[in-house]
């Protein structure tokens, strides 16, 4: 199985990063060319549609939250009544600080990160030790696992449902329910193929002789994992990183069926749980809180989500 | 054809008890004559009156002679069955906790989302219960039951060791052995044994043991109605509908005149088969038959098409239904609270959580009794039965017995612990006086109602309309066999009505009683 | 040979199978002795295996043998399992929400291509013309996809409604249209998901395209230029070719996706009004935890099962072309 992108995933080679300005999704030219440019028609045309585009982008795109930011700070008979009208009666601050507050979505956010952290701890345990077992040490048997790892992305997620639910209901050896416990998301996150391939494909192409000097320098596997395969392997660290955390952020259905006390929640799995019973206002406030946090993460780190999103969407399956 | 007088009997049986199911004595009542032997009576003075219909001279001759029929048929009642007296001294009685173990009990809460004023009544009350019993801990869970995630929590076991089940769950979950006997420590209350017997039936085993207690919103579905749309529109608040077209009228009223959803249905989560099963009572229909072990969907009746006719009137020849379909249980009172509908239909306690969650301004609520036409037409009942994990440890079913006794049943026998508890949610602004069915006897909840009057906060002059009837009507049980999933095949067809103009509510009804069938037989599958 | 049986979970066939074999193969041959495995480090290996093993193991391995079983299995957890053979399989074939369940995701999924695929594809070839600000435009279309999906299902919920007053409608309502009942309309109700859908996810899409438009060499362009190649011509007759395999990935990725959908008919309808949006995801949800008294989980999983076999033969197309490719 050869994965498309494998050509883009390239080890460091921190040269070229200089090269590369801000998403880094600018290459040196498109199917546009110096001289189109030039010609007025085009330019014209072109830089008409790019206006356009921006335009619907920022309504479309942007739209919804600057409405859902708007709606944050409306009393709740305003937004009812007159949904698009600009604070007909002024503006209520109280809405953001009853969420807070009252609704406690600051404890929710706190589960969020929690539950994610975790996840991407595990994601990035199981990928990275596996990956380095898998394409650097090699052994008779990595075949084998190999094998087995790549058969489960084929299988949807959709079919584990109900069995991993029963399994973490009554996890074989362990014996106690992992039901309501953070484990019971964390774990599982962590068999993600997709994870395990990605990394060991990068470290395929990380060059052997670096590994066979450090082995005749005498350095043991522990020692080639943290001192030269980890510090190598620094952008494809950020990638699966971006990944898992995003995925874990996203995640409803799953923490919806294990993570079943409200105490432990994260934001996902409350906010639909007590739509009925909050007041619109508050309850917008509460949506707009829990859009803020990951749009400035990605407002933050755009390069890295983009950089990741471009590479990753194509072997998500 | 049929008796009226007998079929009278039978809803009385259904609402009075004895596990017979209501299907069951339609369906005996078609063969007239022979019903009486499957009718318990509700005169009885053991057996209280609250939903009781006495009225006719007819049925209370059928009573009487019921009475023994209970007895000796089903044998089980209280104590009669496996269970002791409930007289042992409580000091030996290994179901009685000890003062110095220390339980942590787990106990459902308040609805998600509650206003803090509700948390704070709670917390109070937990102190106070601490209070009484230093060696328990309580611990409080968030909840909701909905039928669409009860199962997983269920099956998870995340379920907090006291939780509450709908009166049709109880059977099905005592006879999966999903929930302990509580029998023996039910028995440590003084009033074991005064329940109202209709009431507790539906959490008895088959052995006549009580597994689930019946705690509360005992309810009867009532019309909710918004006293401030209703004088917008130009509509006699004091003066509600009485009759389905006065309803259809006063909802095409406040439709013109305010904008506003004249009247409203739940269509959601499981809500919408039930609210329709509650029209087809009102109307006289029943959708499920039971006769012996076999239980019949009825759904396609001439009753259910009506309701439905009717809900297709409002929604497509009068547009008086607002714009949102969606409602469930939560989102209907949400709305009703923020005044976006005129009228609609829900258990009549539901008072307790608009004020709890919605905010809802006293003054705007009203209160009357669901339009009842046609023969056999009667006013679908339900209730809340507290339940204990079948897991819990005897030291957690002792715990959990004292606090169901405090949090749930103790007020409506001890003056004292009903004025305390009345002052701590007085204190809280939580309402005190919803109105609800009787758990024990009639007489003993008038006695509770004088008990907390000079306390009561609620507007109960708004509500007259409901309470000064509900109590001569027609109780009537939810269908007993799959009842979820019955209404689950009945969900669709409110939806399509309220959804597309040109819904052919004949097809739609004839597949959704091949659904509820099916559902039916998979239920013993 | 010790250490392997200890840190291996024997619970999981899989994992004991794979993990006896280091003992054997790792140790050269069962003469040598556990010693010399250990030092040619073959625990050491074993320790770095450990946490995928352990992982897999517990919560993909056996999980998917486990639904195999089960699906010819009657559970409710209670009760002890027994074997009921096809049983699970004939109750969900004669279920008569299924077909509706298959149209209705194949529907959905029939949507999201028409107004999921083109959309994002013009986005990206306009954008990769862009010249100053690229990095604005991408953090733009980027936006909603980190918007968390409950809370764009939750808004989009209150954007749809249907009163007049709603968000939606009264922005139509000042060009003269509607009101459009939305969710609450057998027939909008899909395309209402949809375009929701559309919305949190085109901005991946775009990404994905850019990544690919970028990844095409300038010395193609420059060729086609020499042979007086226009810009239309260069964007249908160069680029496209370029993007033929980034698109075919993408395709099957979508259905595969979309065939998956749970989020959106779950939070915004529950399936209705009238099971207009009933998918099969949504079915196996309610087969297994959406009935009140203890899930059907045989059928359940004897439905997953089936959606598997579909999907998979879908996995199995998508990875041989991308494989075929790679190497041309």
């Amino acid at each position: 199985m050869t994965l498309p992108t494998r050509q883009r995933i390239r080890p460091p080679a921190g040269r070229d990063r200089g090269t590369r300005k801000g998403s880094g999704l600018e290459g040196d030219r498109g199917f546009v060319s110096d001289q189109d440019w030039r010609r007025p028609g085009v330019r014209r045309t072109l830089g008409g549609l790019h206006l356009v585009l921006l335009v619907l982008l920022v309504v479309i795109g942007v739209g919804p939250m600057l409405l859902l930011a708007k709606f944050a700070i409306t009393p709740t008979q305003d937004i009812i009544r007159t949904p698009l009208a600009i604070f007909p009666h002024g503006i209520a601050w109280s809405n953001i600080s009853q969420a807070w507050n009252d609704v406690q979505i600051s404890r929710y956010f706190l589960n969020t990160v929690w539950v994610a952290l975790g996840s991407w701890f595990v994601q990035l345990l199981v990928a990275t030790t596996g990956g380095f077992v898998l394409s650097v040490l090699r052994p008779k048997w990595a075949a084998l696992v190999n094998a087995l790892v790549i058969a489960t992305l084929f299988v949807p997620a959709v079919v584990l449902l109900v069995p991993l639910y029963l399994t973490v209901l009554h996890p074989p050896v362990i014996g106690t329910s992992l039901i309501n416990t953070y484990w019971a998301v964390w774990l599982p996150a962590g068999a993600s193929a997709f994870n395990v391939v990605l990394m060991a494909r990068f470290f395929d192409s990380l060059p052997r002789e670096i590994f066979e000097a450090a082995r005749v320098d005498g350095a043991g596997p522990f020692r080639l994992f943290a001192s030269i395969v980890l510090p190598m392997s620094k952008p494809i660290l950020g990638v699966v990183s971006v990944f898992a955390f995003i995925a874990s952020w996203k995640d409803f259905l799953w923490p919806m069926l294990v993570l079943k006390n409200p105490d432990i929640q994260p934001l996902s799995v409350r906010l639909p749980s007590i739509a009925a019973q909050t007041d619109l206002g508050v309850f917008l406030a509460a949506l707009a809180i829990s859009t803020l946090i990951p749009v400035l993460l990605f407002i933050g780190f755009q390069r890295l989500f983009l950089s990741g999103a471009g590479l990753g969407g194509a072997v998500k399956g | 054809m049929k008796s009226p007088r007998i079929m009278k009997a039978c809803t009385l049986v259904a609402a009075i008890g004895l596990g017979t199911t209501l299907a069951a004595c339609s369906s005996a009542a078609t063969d007239a004559g022979s019903a009486p032997a499957n009718a318990a009576a509700g005169q009885d003075a053991s057996s209280p009156a609250g939903t009781t219909p006495p009225t006719t001279d007819a049925a209370s001759t059928d009573s009487s002679a019921d009475a023994s029929t209970e007895s000796s048929t089903e044998g089980a009642g209280d104590g009669a069955g496996s269970s002791p007296a409930a007289s042992s001294p409580a000091a030996s009685n290994p179901n009685v906790l000890d003062p110095n173990t220390k339980v942590t009990l787990n106990v459902v809460g308040l609805l998600p989302g509650s206003k803090p004023d509700a948390i704070k009544a709670l917390a109070d009350e937990v102190a106070q219960f601490q209070k009484e019993n230093p060696n328990i801990t309580v611990k409080t869970h968030d909840y909701e039951w909905k039928a669409t995630t009860f199962a997983a929590d269920l099956a998870g076991g995340t379920l907090p060791t006291v939780f509450e089940i709908p009166f049709t769950d109880g059977k099905t979950l005592i006879a999966n052995e999903q929930i302990a006997d509580m029998q023996p420590y039910l028995d440590q209350l003084a009033y074991a044994k005064e329940f109202n017997k209709n009431v507790l039936q539906y959490g008895q085993g088959p052995n006549g043991d009580v597994y689930a207690i019946p705690a509360k919103s005992v309810y009867g579905v009532g019309l909710h109605y918004n006293r401030e749309l209703f004088t917008q529109a130009g509509l006699d608040p004091d003066k509600p509908p009485t009759s389905w077209d006065e309803v259809r009228a006063a909802a095409k009223a406040i439709a013109g005149k305010t904008g506003q959803a004249g009247f409203a249905q739940m269509s959601q989560n499981g809500t919408g088969g039930w609210q329709l099963t509650v029209d087809t009572y009102a109307r006289g229909g029943r959708v499920e038959t039971n006769d012996g072990d076999k239980a019949t969907a009825t759904v396609n009746n001439d009753q259910t098409k009506a309701a439905l006719q009717f809900l297709h009137d409002l929604r497509w020849t009068d547009n008086s239904m607002g714009a949102n379909f969606n409602y469930d249980w939560g989102s209907i009172n949400q709305a009703f609270a923020a005044g976006k509908v005129g009228m609609y239909t829900s258990g009549q306690d539901v008072y307790t959580s608009l004020v709890q969650t919605n905010n809802i301004d006293p003054k705007s609520y009203g209160l009357t009794m669901i339009p009842l036409q046609g023969a056999d037409s009667g006013v679908l009942g339900g209730g809340t039965m507290a339940a204990v994990t079948a897991t819990a440890s005897s030291d957690e079913k002792a715990a959990a017995i004292k606090w169901i006794d405090f949090h749930y049943l103790r007020k409506y026998t001890d003056q004292t612990a009903a004025v305390a508890l009345a002052k701590i949610q007085l204190a809280s602004k939580q309402p005190v006086g919803t109105p609800e069915l009787p758990i024990f006897s009639e007489q003993q909840y008038e006695t509770y109602k004088s008990w907390i009057a000079p306390l009561v906060n609620v507007p109960l002059d708004q509500m007259t309309g409901f309470t000064d009837k509900i109590l001569d009507a027609t109780l009537v049980n939810e269908p007993a066999v799959a009842t979820q999933d019955v209404y689950a095949a009945l969900e669709p067809v409110v939806q399509a009505v309220l959804t597309n103009k040109d819904a052919n509510i004949d097809a739609l009804l004839n597949d959704a009683n091949s659904k509820a069938q099916r559902a039916i037989d998979a239920a013993s599958r | 040979m010790g250490a392997a049986r200890t840190l291996t979970p024997p619970a999981d066939l899989e994992a004991v199978a794979t993990a006896d074999r280091p003992a054997r193969a790792g140790g050269a041959g069962r003469r040598s002795g556990p010693l010399t495995w250990v030092r040619r480090g073959g625990l050491s290996t074993l320790v770095f295996a450990l946490p995928l093993l352990v992982v897999f193991g517990f919560f993909s391995w056996w999980p998917i043998v486990r639904a195999v079983v089960m699906s010819f299995q009657r559970t409710n957890l209670v009760k002890p399992a027994t074997w009921v053979g096809w049983d699970n399989f004939r109750y969900v074939l004669t279920d008569p929400d299924l077909p509706v369940a298959i149209r209705n995701t194949a529907y959905f999924a029939l949507l999201a291509l028409v107004i999921g695929f083109p959309i994002p594809l013009l986005l990206a070839v306009l954008m990769s013309s862009v010249r100053r600000a690229k990095g604005l435009y991408s953090v733009l279309a980027y936006l909603p996809v980190v918007v968390p999906p409950v809370v764009a299902v939750l808004l989009w919920k209150f954007f749809y409604d249907g009163s007049a007053d709603g968000v939606f409608n009264t922005i139509l309502g000042w060009v003269g249209l509607g009101p459009y009942a939305w969710l609450s309309s057998p027939s909008l109700a899909m395309p209402s998901l949809v375009l929701e859908a559309t919305w949190a996810a085109a901005g991946g899409t775009v990404i994905i395209y850019l990544a690919a438009l970028i990844g095409v060499p300038g010395e193609v362009y420059d060729a086609a230029e020499v042979d007086g190649a226009g810009l239309w011509h260069k964007v249908w007759h160069v680029t496209m070719p370029q993007l033929r395999g980034v698109l075919f990935i993408t395709f099957i990725l979508q259905i595969i996706g979309t065939v998956q959908v749970f989020i959106e008919p779950f939070l915004f309808t529950g399936g209705g009004p009238a099971n207009a949006t009933q998918t099969i995801l949504l079915m196996i949800y309610q087969y297994a935890f959406g009935r009140s008294l203890g899930g059907d989980y045989g059928a359940a999983t004897a439905l997953s099962v089936m959606l598997a076999a579909v999907l998979a033969v879908l996995s199995v197309l998508y990875f041989r072309l991308t494989a075929s490719w790679s190497k041309t």
